[in-house]
């Protein structure tokens, strides 16, 4: 599976990309030329330079550092909140599969009315009730996943179900949890790690999107999203306060969704794709 | 905020322009988009020697809630407000008292009674005759319906209609200050019985002003027209449209396009390029509003003096300044702007972190949490509480920044939730308006829990000498008391800021940020 994705361009281009913003998420704080808040009003706005690769914003801060280190957070909260989803998601898809019947019936029509509901508008109710913040931000885009993640994995349980070596686990009296961890999760985890691979993206998309609109990360805290929504009012007199986020954001996104198209190939799986609305 | 009611909070209101401007930008809004001008009946912007009538545009960050001056507080309503209704008195550019409504006034030799004779041939925009009664109705409504200003007359005791045109103010105590309170802004307007009483008022206000309201086109505009009956004299221009225009780019494109003549919606950082652009007039004056930061001195280590004054010294106020308004405003150690005749210029404070150091070592505190409360709808709190945070980590102190909706933050006020806070007061004329709700033990606004027997005697003779010479001494005397003790910590008097077409002629922009033009006009 390895070898069929690193054997494609876009393969090996997805993996570098995320394989360089996993260590600058892990080692950041290393390598950051400046410290993501040290703060110098005489030197705001100014573009880039050798000093300043990116610029700095409009307290004087080092615009590169900031995007470095807002790797550690954004990548903190894709990968809770895409965990969470995975979790609850495939817990609830797998016994809606595999024991059927009412349960079936009832958890999937929860999952219908989560579904129903654009995704950021959901995460942003969610963050309205529970408050600004990045540990809320990071739960109401769990949520907002768990229902994709429960129909992803029940598709898949209700055809497993009927494999007969299924069956036959059942009729020599394994029990229903003996059955869904050794038989079920492992013959439907392709099309889940195809859909982590995107949903990751889209968390880190949405983790954006709240702090742009204010109700993510808190400042001083740097997200992508939070310096976007910074330097939207200093787009005539700073456009890199704006691009170099942004463009970070954009080959993150692009990464991921690479390498979930590899993945789905490599592993020749459908999926679902509504969430990328 | 222009507003100071006595129950609420006067911090309500519109905010600065500039900070309503940029907290109405935070929310989408339908009335973004200006539309082209029609030239239809009326005149398009530009066109002035033409003997079509002349409509003058002006967009405004936001919509007025209503239209009663004494019942909103929205600085968006005061500013069509400031153009319909008339104040016994009123300030000039200087925020000295001119006579308006009333010709004169004089004072008893107890200081206990005011009679003002009243303006003669002054009528409402339906043509009623203004009278004293008027101003009796007036003062009432406001008193005894405990309306927004009804903080205003809490010395007097009764309006009395002397004659047609002669009213007398009758008072507990002295009251110095007493023509701020009743000019100092629109909220409070000699309004018409018959327009209160069906209701009207608050969509339709019927004043003595300048202009009178001609439409109403809600989420949109606001159409008036020229009083050509006014007693100042007729308006030069024959329309005032007011648009509701929330996002400062916008509004500024609209500006540079031609579409509106003048706007108060401008984001701090496009005031440099406004200044130097042709056929554009950039009005900038220090305004009478002050931020500030305040302890919550029911919690330990901030009831502590010295600790309060080691954060006055770890704060650099120019880079704090910098940052909030890019430099848009007038650093001030007190409440007072430098151009006023009650400023002080005590400063005992400067950046320097040795001191702050030892201050805090002789409170024996090494470090502290402090939650710093802003609020996401004055940006300039978030921007400045960034750097506020920086700053104070030099001497061991741990900013955490919460930033609420302003009404969560308002409660977190009232509630005692934070250990430092910072917001503005604005449109304070009087020296009493600056200081006594806010430090005395007993004040309306003493969220921080200060409490000085001597603050509170100084602040008491204030309010009730009349010798303006005596009263500025005590007034010096308890701001220097409060501002060593850090009562408040004031940072900056912000600026003004307005733009206009070059082809209006006769407009000041003011400090109080009231948006007169009667005396305006436009040429080619």
């Amino acid at each position: 599976m390895i070898k069929k994705i690193f054997s494609r361009p876009t393969g090996v281009f997805s993996l570098l990309v995320l394989a360089t913003i996993f260590f600058i998420a892990v080692f950041g704080q290393l390598i950051t030329p400046q410290g993501p808040n040290e703060i110098n009003v005489a030197n705001m706005l100014q573009p880039p330079s050798p000093e300043h690769f990116f610029g700095t914003d409009e307290l004087g801060r080092d615009v590169l550092s900031r995007t470095i280190l807002s790797a550690q957070v954004s990548m903190q909260v894709s990968l809770i909140s895409v965990s969470f989803a995975l979790f609850f998601g495939t817990a609830a898809g797998v016994m809606a599969g595999y024991f059927g019947g009412w349960l079936d019936n009832l958890l999937m029509r929860i999952v219908d009315v989560l579904f129903a509901f654009p995704v950021l508008l959901l995460a942003l109710a969610i963050v309205a009730i529970l408050g600004p913040g990045i540990g809320t931000a990071t739960f109401a885009i769990g949520v907002v996943y768990v229902p994709i993640f429960a129909r992803v994995a029940r598709s898949s349980a209700v055809s497993v179900v009927q494999e007969p070596y299924v069956k036959a686990a059942k009729t020599v009296g394994a029990s229903p949890l003996r059955t869904i961890t050794t038989h079920l999760l492992p013959n439907i985890a392709a099309p889940l790690i195809v859909q982590t691979s995107i949903s990751l993206a889209f968390a880190i998309l949405n983790e954006a999107a709240l702090s742009f609109l204010g109700l993510g990360a808190q400042p001083p805290t740097p997200t992508w999203g939070r310096m976007l929504f910074d330097a939207k009012g200093f787009l005539d007199q700073a456009w890199w306060m704006a691009v170099f986020p942004g463009a970070t954001v954009f080959l993150t996104v692009l990464a991921f969704n690479l390498l979930g198209d590899n993945l789905r190939d490599a592993l020749d799986v459908t999926v679902d794709r509504k969430e990328s609305k | 905020m222009r507003t100071k009611n006595g129950n609420t909070l006067k911090k309500t209101i519109g905010a600065t322009a500039v900070s309503a401007a940029l907290l109405l930008s935070l929310a989408a809004c339908a009335t973004d988009e200006p539309e082209p001008v029609e030239n239809g009946d009326d005149a398009s912007p530009s066109t002035s020697t033409e003997t079509e009538s002349q409509t003058l545009i002006a967009a405004i960050g936001g919509e007025p809630d209503q239209l009663d001056p004494h019942i909103t507080s929205a600085y968006f309503s005061f500013q069509v407000l400031e153009n319909v209704y008339d104040t016994l008195v009123e300030p000039d550019e200087n925020l000295a008292m001119q006579p308006a409504l009333a010709e004169s006034w004089e004072v008893s030799d107890d200081l206990l009674t005011w009679t003002f004779d009243l303006r003669e041939g002054v009528t409402f925009h339906d043509g009623s005759d203004f009278t004293a009664d008027d101003v009796v109705y007036s003062y009432k409504r406001i008193i005894d319906e405990a309306l927004n200003p009804s903080w205003r007359f809490a010395s007097v005791t009764d309006v009395v209609a002397v004659d047609d045109f002669t009213v007398e103010i009758q008072l507990s105590s002295p009251t110095p200050n007493l023509l701020a309170a009743i000019g100092g802004y629109k909220g409070m307007s000699i309004v018409s019985q018959a327009n209160v009483e069906s209701g009207e008022i608050v969509s339709n206000p019927i004043g003595t002003g300048p202009f009178k309201m001609e439409s109403y086109d809600v989420a949109d505009s606001i159409v008036l027209s020229a009083n050509e009956d006014y007693w100042g004299g007729a308006p030069a221009i024959d329309e005032l449209e007011f648009r509701f225009i929330a996002e400062g780019s916008t509004a500024l494109t609209a500006l540079r396009n031609g579409e509106i003549h003048w706007t108060d919606s401008i984001p701090p950082q496009s005031v440099e390029d406004l200044s130097s652009e042709s056929g554009i007039s950039l009005g900038q004056v220090g305004s009478s509003d002050y931020w500030y930061l305040a302890f919550n001195m029911n919690r330990t280590p901030w009831d502590d003096v010295r600790v309060r004054q080691a954060v006055a010294y770890a704060l650099d106020r120019e880079a704090i300044t910098t940052a909030a308004l890019l430099g848009n405003a007038t650093v001030n150690q007190t409440a007072i702007p430098a151009s006023s005749d009650w400023s002080s210029d005590y400063a005992p404070y400067s950046l320097d972190l040795e001191t702050a150091q030892s201050l805090m070592d002789e409170a024996g505190v090494d470090s502290a949490e402090m939650e710093l409360m802003v609020s996401s709808d004055y940006p300039e709190t978030v921007t400045a509480a960034q750097v506020i945070s920086a700053q104070l980590a030099e001497i061991g102190i741990n900013v955490s920044i919460t930033t609420l909706d302003f009404s969560t933050w308002l409660d977190g006020q009232a509630n005692g939730d934070f250990d430092m806070l910072m917001m503005g007061w604005l449109g304070n004329i009087d020296p009493d308006d600056f200081y006594y709700a806010q430090h005395h033990s007993t004040g309306g606004f003493n969220a921080q829990g200060y409490s000085n027997p001597e603050v509170d005697e100084l602040l008491d003779s204030g309010r009730t000498t009349a010798d303006p010479e005596a009263r500025k001494v005590f007034y010096d005397d308890a701001a220097k008391i409060i501002v060593d003790e850090v009562s408040y910590l004031y940072l900056y008097n912000p600026d003004v800021v307005q733009a206009w077409s070059d082809s209006v002629q006769g407009y000041v922009a003011r400090g109080d940020q009231a948006i007169r033009f009667r005396d305006a006009s436009i040429s080619e």
